[in-house]
């Protein structure tokens, strides 16, 4: 009897213990490089602003880990035969932050909406027919489905919808836009609310009570388990990396990026936790094979030749990332044995091919930009120090972000260290790079071959097909070296000790996976 | 008075006009496209298209100018290409919170620099007159930003008085939006009151080698009313055209201190908008500026006779 | 004056201490300035490096040195641009006076109204941030305020007995404005190009700060006090060293400055 009393005791203090800590709001700061654009979802925005509105609106689908797409708030997709259909079952389980069930009537709603050129969707020229593919129609048959249909096959159309620039094409609720029709704020489906925003400062998202993961046992890309964990996220505009880790030093920020710079002396603070995270970006020393030096193949190959990718790599990322030759990311599902093949370091071979190109000891301009955190002019550095030891002069021309764009877009350069924003496909990675020069200035790889393998991989779906598609683009890349892929991209972050499970994807907040106190 | 004021201000125009055009076109002929930008690396040509259109950069720049220069006419400066705010809301934002820093810190540093560099003439080429002007020398050689940072670390981080991170406008809080102002203030103070107390001091050395001084002086008037009554209302006329050509300055040069204290302030935003090749915000800072330096030039002039009564209006 | 003398020594030291270093500097430096050294990044200084390296393993006293070989360069460069532009503008709008006079101070004043560094910015993301654009867009910026000296002192003197009587003689115009006009103008602009000096010093340090200075890796102080902003926790000296030369240099050029100002024009004593 009396351990039924102690225990019954001990019981009702937990339970009140509990009640009292479940009373405190667990609050954290995360530090933000700049304000976001706009809290629309795929209009006005880019990286930072999708970082934190993809933690308030979901879509039909969404991306998983390795670049493959899941559904998300629908429950199941069906492709018809002829890949023209395909029909969406939504959840039920789904609610918004205004307490409003999910119906197919929403995803109309917020589909018609995107499609409208006053809201000026980033990827309405994706959709409407100017790049290629064609939404046609849009039913709701009842209020858990939706039907879409499109005008040619493609292995892309859910992709795109997943496309976190288009903000997912997250579902809103008609709530989000006034009376009046002006834009008010994100009344989505996601783990957080979006509570308030005050221009130049910061964010504050709240976690979204009623919320319903879909399934899973852990977090996977932007589907899997998604519960938030903590109450108030306070999102800080810190535009100046020196300051944010200030902030961190004096525990005023929990979680920040910090530079890869950075870890070297962040890892022995005690009081810090840091993780580097890899992502689908690509970093990349490009050729301009309509310059009559770099038109020679010979010289490319010597140069491939010439890098140590393990040095190399190491110097720019400071000793976090692996070098990857292939435009497949390293965490992609379609990354075989074949994509982990890479250029060979050989001197000997570098000094050789360098005799027989056309190169006559001219000095070659290499552009780069010191915008934080890319590592452009590091990789820019070390090039230049590799390419001199087999003979090759370099000079390193700095431009700044902007008027490099230009040179890239107009395909005015000689080299260029680059980075390639993440495309999770490996079709559309491909595609960033390959394409007609006559028509876009900015492509760096004009092979019709390629060309066509892509347009290929864009069409058919069989994941098997398509893993051969881009297994021959890997070894046409390597033996053609129309540019060098050097490594992929990474974030770095910091999180204070008492912040616990946090982990980005993608360089992208994922807020639902912190937690205090864990 | 009003008619000086309003003839001051016309006079003005013909300057803002051409400075207004030269940066309209300069800035265009950057490389660097805002839409490129803003879409980066994963720009398509439709999505690039339907983006120029929205900026309204598809129009030719004669067009562009006079749309611009139309509205600019009625106070619309537009809107800003990254954010999509309203460019002159913005601007003066921004410029309230530089400006409450640099008129704080003008007038703290011209209060310990006038009398300062007063005590330091009265007591010519003494030891006190010497160690101030020393340390005046020294204090406007100390670059700000570099001054600033070196601030930051030690009361920031290594003693952890003031806070290092972020910006707390009034509005919200008062209290600590004091503790942020106070490094970015004293930074500037210290650099401008070197500057003021030569100024002053130079000026009061002028004045007192006067004759009516001496003649005061003989009348029996005492050290302190010698100087409260004469010497300081004229010695300061100088000073305050400096004051004035200092708040100008500090204005337009205020980017470094606020990159290193992270302050939203004006020459932030230029800054940030020169990288952004955002042209309507940077047009709107230009002009807000040159603007603001010609009333402050305006209102130095209209003052200056409460301090040199020898000074008529024309 | 004892003090316009101990100005001069003092900043006369400094600056020659200064420039003594930036001239071994040109020639040689204890290691080299520009190889990254993977090895040893962010030391402290020590017996091997006086002064400590910095992210990239380069020792930072070298590049100090190459530093301010270079910051002197663009210093000189810029104000020797802008006596060139403001003297051609001041002497043609003080000679010639009229409409010449009245649409060249238009543009001058407009110049004027925005202070140095905006108009360097401008002028930089035009024309790339190098050397020589940093050179053109300060000299850009300085020109008016030579330009203003210039064409009072042009003003006051044109009306002169010895001008006209010079005339008479036959000379030309050209021939009068190099033998009288310029050299009267020789003293406020010594000193004014002292302060330029200091100015300009402290703008292209300004400019790095800002992310638009000389780049890398050429080292200039300004943007060797930029780079050190990140590792400001861990390696405080990245950023006292470069700051502390400046400064140096700034004093010893004020002093100067003064005691040139005191010699040369009574006028404009601060003393």
């Amino acid at each position: 009897m009396k351990h039924l009393h102690g225990a019954t005791l001990i019981a009702v203090l937990l339970t009140g213990a509990t009640a009292t800590a479940a009373f405190a709001a667990t609050r954290i700061v995360v530090a933000l490089p700049a304000d976001i654009r706009s809290s629309m979802p795929g209009t006005n925005r880019d990286d930072n602003t999708d970082s934190v509105i993809l933690n308030v609106v979901e879509g039909l689908v969404g991306y998983g880990e390795g670049g493959d797409v899941k559904p998300l708030l629908a429950r199941s997709v069906e492709t018809s035969a002829d890949g023209l259909t395909y029909t969406f079952r939504l959840r039920s389980d789904v609610r918004f932050h205004n307490g409003d069930k999910l119906s197919s009537a929403d995803v109309l709603w917020s589909w018609n909406r995107y499609m409208d050129p006053k809201t000026e969707w980033r990827c309405l020229a994706e959709f409407d027919g100017r790049n290629d593919l064609k939404v046609l129609k849009v039913e709701a048959p009842d209020a858990s489905t939706v039907v879409m249909r499109i005008n040619r096959r493609s292995a892309l159309f859910l992709d795109t919808l997943a496309r976190t620039d288009c903000g997912m094409t997250g579902i809103l609720s008609k709530a989000s836009v006034k009376a009046d029709g002006t834009w008010d704020r994100p009344i989505g489906t996601g783990p957080f609310e979006f509570s308030d925003w005050k221009r130049g400062r910061g964010i504050t998202l709240s976690r979204f009570a009623g919320y319903k993961s879909p399934e899973g046992s852990k977090p996977d890309g932007y589907v899997g388990l998604k519960t938030p964990g903590v109450d108030v996220v306070q999102l800080q505009v810190i535009p100046d990396p020196a300051t944010v880790k200030l902030g961190m030093a004096s525990k005023s920020v929990d979680i920040a990026q910090l530079l890869s710079s950075d870890v070297v002396e962040v890892k022995n603070d005690p009081a810090l936790v840091t993780s580097a995270e890899s992502d689908s970006s690509k970093h990349a020393l490009l050729f301009q094979t309509r310059d009559p030096l770099m038109a020679d193949a010979k010289f490319r190959r010597a140069v491939a030749a010439a890098l140590d990718y393990k040095q190399l790599v190491d110097v720019a990322s400071d000793g976090l990332s692996k070098p990857n030759n292939s435009a497949v990311f390293e965490r992609s599902v379609y990354a075989d044995a074949t994509q982990r093949k890479g250029f060979k370091t050989d001197l000997t071979q570098a000094k050789a091919l360098l005799k027989e190109s056309s190169y006559r000891g001219q000095t070659i301009k290499l552009i780069a930009n010191k915008r934080s955190p890319m590592p452009s002019f590091q990789v820019a550095l070390v090039t230049q120090a590799m390419l001199q030891a087999i003979g090759i002069k370099v000079e390193i021309e700095v431009l700044e972000w902007a008027t490099q764009l230009d040179r890239y877009n107009a395909g005015n350069y000689q080299m260029m260290s680059f980075s390639y924003s993440g495309r999770l496909d490996p079709a559309l990675s491909y595609e960033q790079f390959t394409g007609d020069k006559a028509r876009q200035a900015r492509k760096v790889w004009d092979n019709p071959e390629a060309i066509a393998l892509i347009e290929t991989a864009r069409t058919v779906s069989d994941k098997a097909e398509r893993q051969k598609i881009f297994d021959r683009l890997h070894e046409m890349a390597l033996a053609d070296v129309p540019l060098i892929n050097l490594y992929n991209g990474l974030t770095v972050w910091s999180r204070g000790k008492r912040v616990g499970g946090f982990s980005p994807w993608e360089g992208k907040l994922r807020l639902w996976t912190a937690r205090v106190g864990a | 008075m009003l008619r000086f004021v309003v003839r001051r201000l016309l006079a003005a125009a013909p300057t803002l006009f051409i400075s207004g055009a030269a940066v309209f076109f300069l800035i265009r002929l950057i490389p660097g496209d805002p839409a490129a930008l803003l879409l980066g690396d994963q720009a398509d040509a439709a999505s690039l298209a339907d983006l120029h259109r929205r900026l309204g950069l598809d129009q030719g720049l004669p067009t562009q100018f006079s749309l611009w220069f139309q509205r600019m006419l009625h106070g619309d400066l537009g809107q800003s290409i990254r954010t999509g705010e309203p460019v002159l809301s913005l601007v003066i934002d921004h410029f309230v919170v530089s400006a409450r820093i640099v008129f704080v810190a003008v007038a703290l540093a011209a209060a310990i620099a006038v009398p300062a560099g007063m005590l330091a003439a009265w007591r010519q080429n003494g030891k006190l007159d010497i160690g101030l002007v020393s340390a005046a020398t020294v204090l406007l050689s100390i670059p700000s930003f570099w001054l600033g940072l070196m601030l930051l670390y030690l009361f920031g981080l290594e003693l952890g008085w003031l806070p290092v991170i972020g910006y707390v406008d009034f509005s919200e809080d008062p209290v600590a939006a004091l503790t942020y102002m106070v490094l970015p203030v004293a930074t500037l103070v210290l650099h401008e009151t070197g500057i003021l107390i030569r100024m002053a001091r130079a000026s009061t050395l002028e004045v007192l080698r006067l004759d009516y001084i001496t003649y005061a002086r003989s009348k029996g008037l005492s050290e302190g009313a010698v100087l409260w009554r004469h010497a300081f209302r004229n010695a300061f006329g100088p000073t305050w055209t400096l004051i004035g050509l200092v708040l100008g300055n500090l204005l337009g040069g205020i980017a470094v201190v606020e990159t290193v204290f992270t302050i939203p302030g004006l020459g932030r935003l230029l800054v940030d908008s020169i990288f952004g090749r955002d042209y309507p915000v940077i047009q709107g800072c230009l002009l807000f500026v040159a603007f603001v330096y010609v009333l402050i030039n305006l209102v130095v002039d209209l003052l200056y006779p409460l301090f040199d009564p020898r000074v008529a209006e024309a | 004056m004892k003090l316009r003398k101990m100005n001069a020594a003092i900043g006369g030291t400094i600056l020659g201490a200064i420039a003594l270093a930036a001239g071994i500097g040109l020639f040689w430096t204890p290691f080299d300035p520009v190889t990254l050294g993977y090895a040893k990044r962010l030391a402290a200084p020590d017996a091997v490096h006086w002064l400590g390296t910095d992210e990239f393993g380069r020792d930072v006293l070298s590049r100090l040195m190459t530093a301010a070989a270079t910051s002197a360069r663009i210093s000189v460069l810029t104000v020797a641009t802008a006596v060139l532009l403001g003297t051609l503008v001041g002497v043609l709008s003080g000679y010639l006076r009229g409409w010449t006079d009245r649409v060249l101070m238009a543009f001058n004043d407009a110049l004027l109204a925005f202070p140095g560094i905006l108009l360097a910015l401008g002028f930089l993301a035009v024309a790339g941030a190098n050397e020589y654009g940093i050179v053109v867009a300060l000299g850009i910026a300085y020109a008016p305020s030579v330009a203003r000296i210039v064409r009072g002192t042009v003003m006051s003197l044109r009306e002169m007995d010895y001008i006209a009587a010079s005339r008479l003689m036959g000379n030309s115009e050209f021939f009068i404005v190099w033998r009288h006009v310029l050299p009267n103008c020789v003293a406020p602009l010594v000193v004014l190009a002292t302060s330029m000096f200091g100015w300009a010093l402290l703008a292209e340090s300004a400019l790095s700060f800002l992310g638009l200075g000389v780049p890398p890796p050429a080292p200039t102080w300004g943007n060797m006090l930029a780079g050190s902003r990140p590792f400001i926790a861990k390696a405080v000296w990245l950023a006292i060293f470069p700051g502390a030369c400046i400064s140096l240099t700034l004093l010893g050029i004020n002093l100067l400055g003064d005691a040139l100002r005191d010699r040369l024009d009574p006028r404009m004593r601060n003393t």
